[in-house]
């Protein structure tokens, strides 16, 4: 007998035969009944006043903007203001590619000491002041991973009110290879409980906020 | 992992008390957690009705495990990865080492998962010639010293800052320039980068398997199980089988019971979902993905009287509030799992002949029931294997023979009211105010806590003359 069968028939013995697959769906389904009961309340009325606060509250910086065609002066101003470079890494998004970034300097590829990155986020989560991002050919994921300072684009009208929204959108369309919730710098509190920001992935996170799509 | 204890509990627990330096670092830990525990609670009123659903899922999803394990292979397997089951350690072990040795892989990178400690995954891939870098910035401290974790969420909490710098100098090249957390957490940071980036193979745990979905959940601080899952050829999951939701809205209604009972936060900083290997065009990711399904004594929990014990998410919780855990912190209990969940697990991972001081290290005060998050009855649990321990004729002749008297003393009623009326008096002449510091024969309890002092007459015979006072 293979461990599969063993471990499986160990279970059945225990279990019985079990239901019809429908009905444990069903129950299944049943258990999230009346989410609100069993969730937090938003952080403020309106998602992105709710967004907003949630994610400031975790260290995340925000810059709230009008239209992508701001995009490029919202991160000049912001990479100016941390004494960075005009280089950094870009997803490769045909909608970031069309910008105007004459005065910077956007490169693709992101290199295990790099500076600044720049992405677009899927979703925002106003329960939880949660980005999400999606891997794929125009999204790799060590950009949200290897800069120091990650900036993320997130436009209004792409937030959700809660987790389950986001998961209902998830089981929909094909899940990706990595589906990522991103909540708040990188950390660790790992030496004595003292929190360090920066632990492996971005110590500096950064969302630009934009109000019109794109 | 049943490695072999190296000293009784009672020699370890006694020098673990006697240490000063760890419980500062303990106290430092757990007082921490439990302080932005209760902050995160208040802040979420919805707390209980979170808990009785919690505690809902992972019932149902028990009542139904072969359903939900069959499910999330086949949707695993539909999206490319591939699907292991080890009935043990043993069998665990043999197939992550396999694989490794199939792939000819000299590094592997592996982001902290108990289970790959349950399992003895470090040792396996040491005795392979494997070299292995841990990559929680925790579990690194405690491969360099190395050591075994000594709480399930703080791995390295029984070490104080001065000795993590001291680890830090002798193993980083070149040494943090400072003493301070942030300048070691930047030299960690250096160090590691180099690592995840020439790794062959990366092995995570995962804090859920989603049937419905085939994906496997990661949940950390810090950003390393991304980069220890990402840039390798080849991503390795080990998980138990109770780890499996129905779908991810069922995750992150338990997701929110993990991170506010684990640390106080709301949500990790990084929670993410890995669904098979890299997919054609995909900008990076690993080529290969296996997930390892281990049961490990799980099936046999599910048959007995510690069915409920499946529920438990590995918050950490339990211990955090636990009175003898914040004495002797986590090695003492010799086993992967420290705590109240830790002297439930360990008797089914390492036989209970091995491990039965530790349902006994309890006082039953409750607070770890009180606090788990999907409501597992702990101190019910630690008494079943106190009465297997003794039905299975574990306990020493010396606390039978005493148990024995105690009995035969309390069945008669006068013979017991004579034994308190000699027995009270002569127990009060060492009491100063209200506790006793120091009483003959019973050294195994005050050289580390005081007794209360008894009062001057005992139940029955204060009840009796108030009740002659009355006539």
């Amino acid at each position: 007998m293979t461990a599969r069968d063993r471990i499986l028939s160990a279970i059945r013995a225990t279990l019985g035969p079990g239901k019809p697959p429908a009905q444990i769906a069903a129950e299944a389904a049943a258990l999230l009944d009346d989410p609100d009961a069993a969730r937090p309340r938003l952080a403020a009325p309106g998602l992105p006043d709710a967004f907003a606060q949630k994610a400031a509250a975790l260290g995340t910086s925000i810059d709230r903007i009008g239209s992508m065609a701001e995009v490029p002066r919202a991160m000049a101003r912001y990479l100016d203001a941390h004494g960075l470079p005009p280089r950094f890494a870009m997803q490769p998004a045909p909608e970031l590619a069309a910008l105007d970034w004459s005065g910077l300097a956007p490169h693709p590829g992101t290199a295990p000491d790099e500076p600044a990155a720049l992405g677009l986020a899927l979703h925002g989560i106003a329960e939880s002041g949660s980005l999400v991002i999606h891997s794929g050919p125009d999204n790799p994921i060590l950009m949200a991973f290897l800069p120091l300072h990650h900036v993320v684009l997130l436009r209004e009208a792409t937030l959700l009110p809660h987790l389950e929204d986001y998961a209902a959108r998830l089981s929909a369309e094909a899940a990706p290879r990595n589906a990522i919730l991103i909540t708040g710098p990188s950390g660790t509190t790992d030496i004595e409980g003292s929190y360090v920001r920066g632990a492996h992935g971005p110590g500096f996170l950064h969302v630009i906020l934009i109000a019109e799509p794109g | 992992m049943t490695a072999p204890f190296k000293a009784p509990f009672k020699n370890r627990a006694r020098a673990a008390l006697a240490d000063p330096v760890l419980k500062i670092a303990i106290d430092r830990t757990t007082g921490n957690a439990e302080r932005k525990r209760a902050a995160a609670l208040a802040a979420f009123p919805e707390f209980e009705t979170a808990r009785a659903r919690g505690r809902a899922i992972k019932d149902h999803v028990i009542a139904h495990l072969g359903h939900y394990l069959e499910l999330f292979e086949r949707n695993a397997t539909a999206r490319g990865a591939q699907v292991h089951w080890a009935a043990d350690d043993a069998e665990a072990r043999a197939i992550v080492t396999r694989i490794c040795l199939a792939a000819d892989a000299k590094l592997v990178t592996r982001a902290k998962s108990m289970l790959g400690e349950e399992i003895g995954l470090p040792h396996a891939l040491a005795d392979a010639g494997i070299e292995r870098v841990e990559t929680d910035l925790a579990e690194h401290i405690i491969q360099l010293a190395g050591e075994a974790p000594s709480h399930i969420i703080w791995p390295a909490m029984h070490r104080t800052r001065e000795q993590v710098a001291e680890l830090f100098k002798a193993g980083h090249q070149p040494p943090p320039a400072a003493e301070d957390p942030a300048t070691m957490v930047q030299s960690a940071r250096r160090v590691l980068r180099e690592k995840f980036l020439s790794a062959d193979i990366g092995i995570s745990g995962a804090n859920f398997l989603v049937a419905d979905t085939g994906a496997t959940c990661t949940v950390t601080n810090e950003g390393n199980a991304e980069l220890t899952t990402t840039p390798p050829r080849i991503h390795i999951v080990t998980a138990g089988i109770e780890k499996l939701v129905p779908s991810t809205a069922h995750a992150f209604a338990l997701l929110r019971l993990l991170v506010r009972s684990a640390t106080g936060g709301e949500m990790t900083q990084y929670t993410t979902f890995h669904a098979g290997p890299r997919r054609p065009g995909d900008a990076d990711g690993p080529e290969e993905m296996h997930i390892v399904l281990v049961d490990n004594g799980r099936s046999r929990m599910l048959a007995d009287e510690f069915r409920e014990m499946l529920r438990c998410i590995r918050c950490g919780a339990c211990m955090n509030h636990c009175v003898v855990y914040r004495q002797i912190g986590g090695h003492a209990y010799g086993g992967t799992y420290p705590g109240p969940m830790g002297a439930v697990l360990t008797p089914v991972l390492d036989g209970l002949a091995a491990s039965r001081d530790l349902p006994n290290a309890c006082t039953m005060n409750g607070r770890c029931a009180e606090v788990c998050p999907v409501g597992i009855p702990l101190p019910t649990l630690l008494r079943a294997w106190r009465r297997r321990s003794w039905r299975e004729g574990l306990e020493p002749g010396s606390l039978r023979a005493g148990i024995g008297i105690w009995a035969q003393v309390a069945r008669r009623p006068r013979l017991y009211r004579l034994a308190t009326r000699i027995g009270l008096p002569l127990m009060r002449l060492f009491g100063k105010g209200g506790w006793i510091a120091r009483l003959p024969l019973a050294g195994g309890w005050t050289d580390h806590r005081d007794l209360p002092r008894p009062a001057a007459r005992s139940f029955m015979d204060q009840y009796r003359a108030q009740q002659k006072a009355r006539k």
